[in-house]
């Protein structure tokens, strides 16, 4: 196991050195560049000229190119090429909020959608299933920014109990929370629908396998059946897409941040293509890239753990 | 090139084995099996819908042998046509879904949206589906270098989120819907190819499976016997899972400006157009969701029904 | 021993993750400004919270703030020689200038001489205590703002030079005399006018400036957290008094209906609302709220390349302006207060120089909607069935709205346009590559020269231009008429010659005016900005030391 995990890190080198060097040169394909991106339309040329010449961007792309991993390999992150921040600041004071978010909407996403999965497997074409299944395909049709909207309107305007937008203040947990609430849940909704989705089926297609007939035929309780043996089998799938939506709520919160009017990662990807902030975009790129490898890793452990058959 | 040659033969014998007979009783059996499911027929009734909104939207079958421009056939207007002086009507007799902030009939918007947005869901999720189940298929079971550089390549499209893959696509490759379509489904691949993977690992472990192999079957010849209906279950749920995912993305790119280009009608761009002015005109983006969640149900039941069908299981 | 292991990686994980995640103290963020400020009556700090449609904070650099939020910060925090009137853009008046000068001619140079204002304090920060602003502050600050490597709008500075006279007399020399309708606005407060402090500038360096600055203005910079908001405070030394408001957050929130809600529930006192008309009204009856629509208007011009086919044949560009009605660009922002038609390419309302509807019509000039002369122009000139054109559009509605109500227009006389929608930047960028046969474009520019001789003089002319810049047209008509004009010190003889070029804009059919869309802000009755709003360069309320919540 320990030499699997060392082995899955060290891959994780190339992993990131590829997206790296991907986003390096495919956001310098896209018209248009940082310089004239933050003059914007009414500077002169020869401001915008100046501006790429102090940015660096007139310097061959091979030079650009092992300056930035030159700086990251010391751990510098480099700086913003439009606020002119540290990028590794700028990362610190978003992070926390785009963590809060992704992990409380997984554990939504998770609580509710297990146990609602395996409880419409059980009942599968009552009528508990089929409201179970078109609420969960509604809960897939809706966009985020869409659901959030209407949660917001719900919460904090017609039932004002929670603050409608804004991060809340990191160092006080009370607003802090309050903040949280309402964009989690929007996210942890549309997970839910997926999960319980993925669930129901990875259930289903369990049950009718040969060894939980046999339990079932040993005479073992229902619930024993369910979670002693069902559940277990059932939960590699369960295991990877929860492993994806981890992934990508990290950044596809993007819509909810907007909507809620958050910092996070996400948008700051986004803005930092949006404004051709080459820099941040790499950067904010590799420690995402960290991120989903990391995840990817322990999802790939855990599929050991749930099923031991599985072996690396 | 022997593999090759060995895997045809393989697969050669393996269609003669199977009694023709045999192979037809089959699939009628298999046939009723979908038949007797009744959210499966619901499905297929209104996937037939969306597929006829799609189709008879305009008399396009009879306009282009013709040489003129196709004419509204389902729909009641032009979804083009704008109105500004009375954009944002409310439902009507005469516009049943009232009109956008173009003042475009929604309802028509809605009947010739299904086009893109079939589209988008269908091919986006195939290019992601069939590449990433690939992928996932061969490095699971091929284990050793292939896994580790088909999986680490997954990492690699997985590790750009949806929006920025979708945005980095669109940027450089221009607008457009082909574009758009790609971007979904590179987006998509690996999301597939993980799934694909874990489950055929797990497959791969069954006594079958290594019964298979000390009797000196082929590679190919396994995936395809036992391997790939085993893991296509978990892949086709996926899929119609996805196929909302896909039109959900096309949502979020316009939401960030680079959805379908104008004037052409997606649901996802409706939905966008509309929210703007939600507390104003809620009808603009309603009905496109109504459309969408109909269409993803439709892939859902089928996908539910195939299920059942395709699993190794059911059928002993 | 699995389980061991899984266990450690999984804590190691969360360890990595937590380190990352500490939120880490940023300097000015922890501020003393909270123990030093006076205490206000009610105890409870008065604080306004206005939220912006920008995503995020560019600049506080003013002489890079080129983003319209970028512009409202360095509106609060900085002043210049003069200043246009608060909430009226339309009048001149002395800032950190005691007066407004009268030039004088000294050996063929144009001199203007300003006085200061005694005891203008530059604001402390953590790098550089309070310190009084003198000539020496706005001469170092007007020479780096025409200096191409420190500043966007060194354009505007050729041929001038700055010097100190002492500590609080400033002379600044202009090569070429000029009327003070194209001076003042120089030296004013938008864009490089802006002075800052010096000492300031040289501690942090060009860098640091655009999150640390230091100005002499109302509110003081006091924290900035990524994507979400900047907060400013009061600057109890503010020349012209302490300001009512002791802070300013200045919110970033790009969706339009979380900053209604927001506005609604009360998370929010004032916002940026939506350019619609509707939207006005409907606000408007919303209990407690008052929305303001004010100028300055942006104008939406469309502009033909005249240098391609088939849009080199006048008959072609006149056929399409006779296909265009305004009303319909207008009706999709809900038509007036918002959106309010324009003639001319300056638009007149706003600036000397432009012409009016009438003085348009009465030259048979307003090109009225008539598709039947459309469709005959455009036979004449070989296209009777009309041809289609490839475009590309920023995603913002401001630019989407207009493209694809001339899209539905033009269908009507066969011209089939092929929109495609790319971000604001590649559009920016494309078109200043040419790839738009036709281009509509949405700005606001301080006065007729600059209007004229960005978009119309041939030096200006994209990619092949001596000085490319924004003339899509590719047209050389007028330059004797915008150079003569901008030299030309009788204000009414220049801006006969300003609106005879335009004349020939509309006569050759080189640009087709559309509209001009108004700023619209929604606030709480609560809030009094101070002052009335006609009309703001800055493109918000403008908060200043009048500006105050209610109860006085």
């Amino acid at each position: 196991m320990a030499r699997y995990i060392a082995s899955r890190l060290l891959l994780a080198i190339p992993t990131v050195l590829a997206v790296l060097t991907l986003v390096f040169f495919v956001v310098r394909v896209i018209p248009g560049d940082p310089a004239t991106a933050a003059l914007g339309d009414y500077a002169s040329q020869e401001a915008v000229e100046a501006l790429r010449e102090t940015m660096g961007l007139n310097d061959p792309l091979y030079i650009q190119y092992f300056s930035f991993l030159g700086d990251l390999l010391r751990g510098d992150l480099g700086k913003s090429m439009i606020t002119g921040k540290e990028i590794s600041e700028l990362v610190r004071q978003v992070l926390p909020y785009t963590l809060e978010l992704t992990f409380t909407a997984i554990l939504i996403g998770t609580v509710l959608g297990v146990p609602l999965g395996i409880y419409t497997a059980r009942r599968v074409n009552t009528w508990v299933d089929y409201v179970g299944r078109v609420t969960s395909l509604a809960g897939l049709s809706v966009p985020a920014f869409y659901l959030g909207i209407l949660i917001m309107l719900l919460f904090a305007y017609k039932i004002p109990i929670l603050p409608a937008v804004g991060g809340g203040d990191l160092g006080d947990w009370k607003s802090n929370l309050s903040h949280l609430i309402l964009p989690a849940l929007t996210l942890g909704l549309i997970m839910t629908a997926s999960v319980t989705r993925l669930t129901r089926s990875a259930m289903l297609n369990v049950l009718k396998d040969d060894y939980v007939r046999t339990a079932r035929s040993k005479g073992l309780s229902e619930r024993a059946v369910i979670f002693r043996h069902a559940l277990r089998a059932a939960l590699v799938p369960i295991v990877s897409i929860i492993g994806i939506w981890s992934a990508s709520l990290v950044a596809d919160s993007v819509l909810t941040e907007t909507v809620f009017a958050r910092p996070g990662l996400g948008k700051m990807l986004v803005s930092s293509i949006m404004q051709r902030d080459y820099t941040a975009l790499q950067s904010v790129m590799v420690i995402y890239a960290l991120f989903v490898v990391g995840i990817n890793l322990i999802t790939d452990i855990i599929y050991s753990f749930v099923d031991p058959r599985i072996a690396h | 090139m022997k593999d090759k040659l060995d895997v045809a033969i393989d697969s050669e014998m393996a269609s003669l084995e199977a009694p023709a007979i045999q192979l037809r009783s089959q699939k009628k059996r298999l046939f009723r099996t979908f038949v007797r499911n009744r959210p499966a027929i619901l499905g297929v009734f209104l996937m037939l819908l969306v597929l006829c909104m799609a189709f008879f939207a305009d008399d396009w079958f009879i306009a282009i042998p013709q040489g003129r421009e196709p004419q509204p056939l389902l729909a009641p207007y032009n979804p083009l046509e704008q109105d500004a002086a009375n954009r944002l009507s409310p439902p009507s007799r005469e516009h049943l879904m009232g009109l956008d902030s173009f003042g475009r009939d929604t309802f028509s918007r809605v009947i010739y949206g299904s086009r893109v947005s079939l589209m988008v869901g269908v091919i986006a999720v195939l290019i992601g589906g069939v590449t990433g189940a690939i992928m996932g298929l061969m490095g699971g079971y091929l284990g050793g270098k292939t896994e580790n550089v088909v999986m680490r390549l997954a990492d690699i499209l997985m590790a750009f989120p949806s929006l920025i893959m979708g945005l980095m696509v669109l940027a450089v490759l221009g607008g457009g819907l082909f574009n758009m379509i790609l971007a979904i489904g590179i987006v998509l691949a690996p999301t597939f190819a993980r799934v694909a993977h874990s489950s055929t690992l797990s497959v791969k472990q069954n006594e079958y499976v290594t019964a298979a192999r000390s009797v000196g079957a082929g590679n190919l010849r396994i995936t395809r016997l036992h391997i790939l209906p085993n893991i296509l279950s978990e892949v086709v749920v996926l899929a119609s899972i996805w196929v909302a995912s896909a039109i959900r993305v096309e949502a979020n790119l316009s939401f960030i400006g680079l959805g379908v280009s104008p004037p052409t009608p997606a649901w996802g761009s409706m939905i966008r157009d509309g929210t703007k002015y939600l507390f104003q005109a809620p009808w603009v983006s309603f009905f496109p969701g109504m459309a969408i969640l109909i269409t993803v149900l439709a892939f859902n039941l089928l996908g539910d029904g195939l299920r059942d069908v395709l699993d190794p299981k059911l059928q002993n | 021993m699995k389980r061991l292991a899984f266990l450690l990686v999984s804590i190691s994980m969360l360890f990595i993750l937590a380190a990352c995640a500490a939120p880490a103290p940023t300097g000015a963020e922890q501020g003393a400004a909270e123990g030093e400020q006076p205490a206000a009556e009610s105890g409870e700090p008065m604080v306004l919270r206005y939220a912006d449609k920008a995503a995020d904070l560019g600049t506080m650099d003013p002489h890079f703030a080129a983003a319209t939020n970028d512009r409202n910060l360095a509106d609060m925090m900085f002043n210049a020689l003069v200043r246009y009137k608060p909430g009226d853009g339309s009048v001149f008046e002395p800032d950190l200038a005691v007066s407004l000068p009268e030039p004088e001619i000294v050996d063929g140079k144009q001199v203007w001489t300003f006085e200061l204002r005694k005891g203008v304090m530059c604001q402390p920060t953590a790098e550089t205590e309070a310190y009084e602003l003198t000539s020496d502050d706005v001469v170092f600050s007007l020479q780096k703002s025409a200096n191409p490597d420190t500043s966007a709008y060194a354009g505007e500075y050729n041929g001038m030079t700055v010097e100190a006279l002492d500590d609080y007399t400033v002379k600044v020399t202009l090569d070429q005399p000029i009327s003070p309708i194209l001076f003042f606005p120089k030296v004013s407060d938008y864009a490089g006018g802006f002075i800052i402090c010096r000492q300031q500038y040289e501690n942090v360096g060009a860098e640091g400036f655009k999150t640390n600055p230091s100005g002499t203005g109302p509110f003081v910079f006091e924290s900035y957290t990524p994507q979400d908001k900047v907060v400013l405070a009061a600057n109890d030394a503010y020349f012209r008094g302490r300001p009512k408001l002791d802070k300013v957050e200045y919110r970033y929130m790009p969706e339009l209906n979380s900053r209604e809600l927001g506005l609604k529930s009360g998370d929010l006192d004032a916002t940026n609302g939506q350019n619609e008309s509707d939207w006005v009204e409907r606000m408007n009856q919303e209990d407690g709220i008052t929305v303001d629509v004010y100028g300055v208007g942006e104008v939406a011009t469309i502009h033909f390349n005249t240098s391609v086919k088939p849009l080199d044949d006048v008959r072609v560009r006149k056929a399409i302006a006779y296909a265009l009605n305004r009303d319909e660009f207008l009706a999709l922002f809900g038509g007036p207060p918002v959106a309010e038609k324009v003639y001319s390419a300056v638009p007149a309302k706003f600036l000397p120089g432009g012409l009016t509807e009438e003085e348009v019509t009465a030259l048979g000039l307003d090109y009225a909607q008539d598709l039947d002369k459309s469709k005959q122009l455009l036979e004449e000139a070989g296209y009777p069935d009309g041809f289609s054109l490839e475009i590309v559009s920023s995603e913002r509605e401001s630019y989407l709205k207009p493209y694809t109500s001339m899209q539905a227009q033009l269908a009507k006389i066969g011209i089939d346009l092929k929109i495609t929608t790319v971000d604001h930047s590649s559009m920016h960028k494309l078109i200043r590559q040419d790839a738009n046969p036709i281009v509509i474009y949405v700005a606001w520019r301080p006065n007729a020269d600059v209007y004229l001789t960005r978009f119309y003089h041939s030096d200006s002319i994209v990619v092949t231009g001596a000085k490319p810049d924004t003339n899509f047209s590719h047209y050389a008509g007028i330059d004797d008429l915008i150079e003569a004009a901008r030299v030309e010190q009788d204000p009414d003889k220049q801006v006969e010659m300003w609106k005879e070029a335009q004349v020939k804009l509309l006569d050759e059919m080189i640009s087709y005016p559309i509209l001009y869309l108004n700023q619209v802000t929604a606030r709480h009755d609560y809030v009094d900005y101070g002052h009335e709003l006609k009309s703001v360069l800055a493109l918000y309320p403008q908060f200043d030391e009048t500006t105050t919540l209610g109860n006085e």
